[in-house]
């Protein structure tokens, strides 16, 4: 099955449990198979399956967490 | 219809958690008419003319713990 990955900057996590609250609720999103956050760099990357789920959902379901995602082309 | 005032608890740990709330009820402002963030606490009271349930959907949504404690008493 075919697998890509984005990357997104996230903005307004300031410590380890955001990073942990978007993994954990990333991970259980229809379609992603993998969340890699990381605070330093403030960005986030998902590897995901195109068929269930597209960037832009991805984006979309981290700015409803409450915390600004961009798609970081 | 007269908007209420309903108190949550909700499992914030820092100041992070606490904006990610502030945020998301921010950008509801056509819901939500004012609100207060206790993080200490863990404590956030919502002044809206929808419904706790609508409410407390859109505080789900950040992904922390949230309970529906009740209407406060204004």
């Amino acid at each position: 099955d075919t697998k890509m990955e984005v990357t997104l900057k996230i903005d307004g996590m300031t410590c380890n449990s955001c990073v942990r609250t978007i993994e954990e609720n990333m991970s259980s999103c229809n379609g992603v198979y993998q969340v890699k956050v990381s605070l330093e760099k403030m960005d986030g990357k998902f590897v995901y399956d195109p068929r269930k789920i597209s960037p832009e959902e991805i984006r979309v379901a981290v700015y409803d967490m409450g915390f600004d995602a961009t798609i970081d082309c | 219809m007269a908007s209420k005032t309903y108190e949550y608890n909700v499992e914030m740990t820092c100041e992070g958690c606490s904006g990610a709330v502030d945020r998301i009820l921010k950008r509801a402002s056509d819901k939500v008419s004012d609100f207060e963030i206790d993080l200490p606490g863990k404590k956030v009271f919502v002044t809206t003319t929808v419904s706790s349930d609508e409410v407390l959907e859109m505080l789900k949504k950040s992904g922390k713990a949230t309970k529906f404690v009740g209407e406060k008493s204004s």
